[in-house]
């Protein structure tokens, strides 16, 4: 056997290894590699710096915690955005298994700013529907949501003040790792109620998502943890996306290696077999 | 440190570790934890959609608050449930009737506005972009998502693939150049998603490696090197179990 044969019939552990290996040495011991800014993330960032105090902005956290590494560093990123912006922040899922994270989120992030619940933001929580939900948030946000995560009626919240329905909302951001996520915020929200809308999604959705952002039906992107890792760039807090940066680019490049050796052993073995049946007439 | 999360931190290491060590071989200890995982999302799905659906939009808002319209969609809701009743399963019918008109009437429309109308505007931009001053000019940046240039190649992209899709003329000649460029649009496309999908994945990776460091802490009592020392134990225990088990060949 050769050793591009032997290479090509690697057990696949070693590569498990490899990959495991390459990211768990820059967690260790970062590099802290430097993180360009997007347009398509500063689009998101822009838009928020540029709205005045007491402003509505409405997150939707759209996911659960199969997608929390990715999701969850962009939603405390906007939520710490938000509240030093002063805005009136709503926040909510569309997902009843990520109900619970969250309100987490939420809370953590809101008591480590010193915002009060009820007058500075409000969860509210999960209402079952998906698309239907946004609808109805469209006709009337207290029918969607009579009462918040804690069961405190809407109606007179001090933060809901002037709200009546989507239209009212200044900005909102849909998190999705899925359906309902961000796709559903533009067909059954911005398109109909008319407010400008942002997104934020895993890795995985972000390529289908480039065509609405190009078509301006949202007005930004934060994609996967490295969209995470640009955002805390710019509101000049470190958190787990950008800690998480070294090991993706050392990962990334054990990928590209693995991928060209796997190509040459390939042709390499392809030339050998052509040779030897030339050789065999 | 609060006792829910030192237990919290130990709960979540040992289910991380054992879902981990299927990249060694499939074992118990994956499947408890799989099985764990399927229970407790189901579980919590159920009593969060019991807790809001059933208590805090139906039971709450009708008899504490008479509003008794609501009487209407729950009776619509549990007509489903004649699924079970064979001799009235037919009553179900209406109901899905209801989802479906309604459902349909509502998204059509949407649908058609945002994903084939926006996109279409999206698609036949104008070559020219006039600037001010200059006129009407042909803009050659790449980087610019809105430059002339990469109108151009958007149009190209879009026709050629099109025509891939297209098998009622046979793709020879000049037919042939435009089906292999719609080829090539098609693998640029699935590059770049299979790229961030990668990009996903190691993400998740990294997301529970980060956890798991964090749990090395001693005021978490080192749960990640305590259970990362046990996960290897009962794979080399197993190992040695089913290789004592396998009979010798004669």
């Amino acid at each position: 056997m050769t050793f591009a044969e032997r290479m090509l019939k690697i057990d696949r552990r070693i590569i498990f290894l490899v990959i495991g290996l390459c990211t768990l040495l820059p967690l260790l011991y970062p590099v802290g590699l430097p993180i360009k800014i997007s347009p398509e993330v500063r689009g998101v960032y822009d838009y928020i710096e540029s709205l005045p105090e007491g402003s509505v902005f409405l997150l939707s956290l759209d996911f659960d915690p199969a997608s929390k590494p990715e999701l969850h560093p962009q939603s405390i990123s906007l939520l710490r955005h938000a509240f030093r912006k002063n805005l009136r922040v709503v926040a909510m899922t569309l997902w009843v298994s990520g109900t619970g994270m969250a309100d987490q989120v939420v809370t953590q992030v809101a008591r480590e700013m010193g915002k009060e619940n009820g007058k500075d933001y409000v969860f509210l929580g999960w209402s079952p529907g998906g698309t239907a939900v946004i609808m109805n948030m469209g006709q009337d946000l207290y029918g969607a949501f009579p009462a918040d995560y804690n069961g405190k009626p809407t109606k007179g919240l001090p933060v809901l003040q002037g709200i009546a329905n989507l239209r009212d909302v200044n900005y909102a951001v849909s998190l999705g790792a899925g359906n309902p996520g961000v796709e559903a915020w533009y067909v059954f929200g911005k398109d109909k109620y008319k407010f400008e809308l942002g997104g934020g999604c895993t890795g995985v959705m972000a390529p289908g998502l480039y065509p609405l952002l190009r078509s301006g039906q949202i007005n930004g992107l934060i994609g996967g943890l490295r969209g995470a890792a640009e955002y805390e760039t710019l509101i000049g807090q470190k958190g787990k996306a950008i800690a998480g940066m070294d090991a993706q680019s050392a990962t990334h490049l054990a990928i590209i290696v693995l991928v060209i050796l796997c190509n040459l052993f390939y042709f390499s073995l392809r030339r050998q077999s052509k040779q030897q049946g030339h050789s065999g007439l | 440190m609060p006792i829910e999360t030192i237990i919290g931190a130990w709960v979540a290491t040992g289910l991380t570790l054992f879902i981990f060590s299927f990249l060694y071989k499939d074992n118990p200890l994956f499947k408890l934890a799989e099985n764990l995982y399927v229970g407790v999302s189901v579980g919590y799905t159920i009593v969060k959609t019991y807790d809001t659906v059933i208590v805090h939009l139906i039971w709450t808002p009708i008899v504490k608050n008479g509003e008794w319209a609501l009487l209407i969609p729950v009776a619509i809701g549990m007509l489903m449930l004649t699924r079970y009743v064979p001799k009235a399963a037919w009553l179900s019918r209406y109901a899905f009737a209801f989802i479906v008109g309604v459902g349909s009437g509502l998204a059509i429309p949407r649908v058609i506005s945002s994903y084939i109308l926006k996109q279409i505007e999206d698609t036949v931009r104008p070559l020219l972009v006039m600037v001010p001053g200059e006129g009407l000019t042909f803009t050659w940046n790449l980087l610019n998502p809105a430059s002339s240039l990469n109108t151009i190649i958007i149009l190209i992209g879009v026709s050629s693939v099109l025509f891939y899709f297209f098998f009622s003329v046979e793709h020879t000649g000049p037919g042939k150049v435009v089906a292999r460029t719609g080829i090539l649009f098609l693998m640029i496309a699935f590059g770049a998603a299979f790229g961030y999908t990668v990009m996903a994945r190691m993400s998740l990776l990294i997301g529970r490696l980060t956890d798991l460091i964090e749990f090395t802490d001693p005021s978490y009592g080192r749960p990640s090197l305590w259970l990362l020392g046990l996960t290897i134990l009962t794979l080399v225990v197993m190992g040695r179990r089913g290789s004592s088990s396998t009979p010798e060949k004669e």
